[in-house]
């Protein structure tokens, strides 16, 4: 699946800042922008369980984004970082990987939350679009549907993941529950 | 949902506030973004295809371009207005020390075969310079572009080469 620079948002309609309510003002990009950069970059953590990872991914999308803002086309500009960096970030991960195994350099820094580590391991048991679904819709609140279209996957395939992903964290955590 | 899920939801939300994340994004104006992206390809470019920089590539992988955007060690410097001389002066006087020059050299189409890189500690006479990341032992590294058909980078893309 590759992501085109001009990508519009899946969201267009749902509420949010958007280009044209920001006048046209060249300025507005980082206006509306720069205010989900931390949390993209915990997300993608998150999502990657690696910080170079994360942080270049979330590069990359800022400037995509950057590139693509005249064709934003309105809508939840958080959605929409959003869908650029996770759909970058399950395909330049992979060229990446490629990359530094053909160099032989296979480092990753991970993270690890040591607060909680047992959900660090149980999160670590679900693949990455189950991870993100879960995180899409426990943390940052977005409905099946929208999250089918940040992801671009049926809605009912995110009902499955979501459903699957918290069996397993539930199977994880309460192992006698 | 149940009880287990409520709590769950709760842990995910505060596991993902503790992830760690930079509280500022690189500069996006059209003017910044130009010299975010030229350095990083340039130097991953010319590191790629010169025979003998795999230990240049793997550096570089593992830090953190854009040295010169807002928040970076050098914000602002514009060394790639620079001659690679007044950018070691620059250098030296704020304290940068240890510099890998890294010299391309060839042309930037046409035949690879023709290009080398070479990585030296004192800077070259001539070339455009290319800032590109300090390194995770500290040492700053920095790309000299002699290529015939260079065009600089950044803000000064386009000048007569140094």
């Amino acid at each position: 699946m590759t992501m085109p620079d001009g990508i519009a948002s899946p969201l267009a309609g749902v509420a949010g800042t958007s280009r044209e309510a920001s006048g046209g003002d060249p300025d507005a990009f980082e206006t509306a922008v720069r205010p989900h950069y931390a949390n993209l970059v915990r997300r993608l953590v998150v999502v990657l369980g690696d910080e170079d990872d994360a942080r270049d991914v979330a590069q990359e999308a800022y400037l995509r984004a950057f590139r693509s803002w005249d064709r934003f086309g309105g809508g939840d500009v958080r959605a929409w970082l959003y869908t650029i960096a996770l759909r970058l970030a399950f395909n330049q991960r992979r060229r990446r990987r490629r990359w530094l195994a053909a160099i032989q350099r296979l480092e990753p820094r991970g993270w690890n939350d040591t607060t909680d580590p047992d959900l660090w391991v149980a999160l670590g048991r679900l693949d990455r679009r189950t991870r993100t679904a879960l995180l899409l819709s426990a943390v940052d609140g977005y409905t099946q549907r929208e999250i089918g279209l940040i992801l671009g996957v049926p809605e009912g395939t995110i009902a499955s993941w979501l459903s699957r992903g918290r069996a397993t964290l539930r199977r994880e955590l309460d192992p006698g529950g | 949902m149940t009880n287990l899920d409520l709590d769950l939801d709760a842990r995910l939300a505060a596991l993902a506030a503790r992830a760690p994340g930079r509280d500022d994004p690189p500069s996006l104006t059209r003017r910044r973004a130009g010299r975010l992206a030229i350095p990083i390809a340039l130097a991953l470019a010319v590191a790629a295809t010169a025979g003998g920089v795999v230990v240049a590539v793997n550096q570089l992988v593992r830090s953190y371009p854009g040295i010169e955007n807002p928040g970076q060690p050098l914000e602002g410097a514009n060394l790639e207005c620079m001659s690679p001389h007044d950018a070691a002066a620059f250098l030296a006087a704020h304290g940068y020390a240890n510099v890998i020059w890294q010299v391309e050299s060839g042309a930037v189409t046409g035949p690879k075969d023709g290009n080398r890189s070479v990585q030296q500690a004192t800077p070259p006479e001539h070339g455009y310079v290319v800032p590109t990341a300090v390194l995770d032992d500290g040492r700053l590294h920095i790309v000299v572009d002699q290529r015939a058909g260079a065009r600089g980078s950044g803000s000064c893309v386009g000048m007569p080469m140094p």
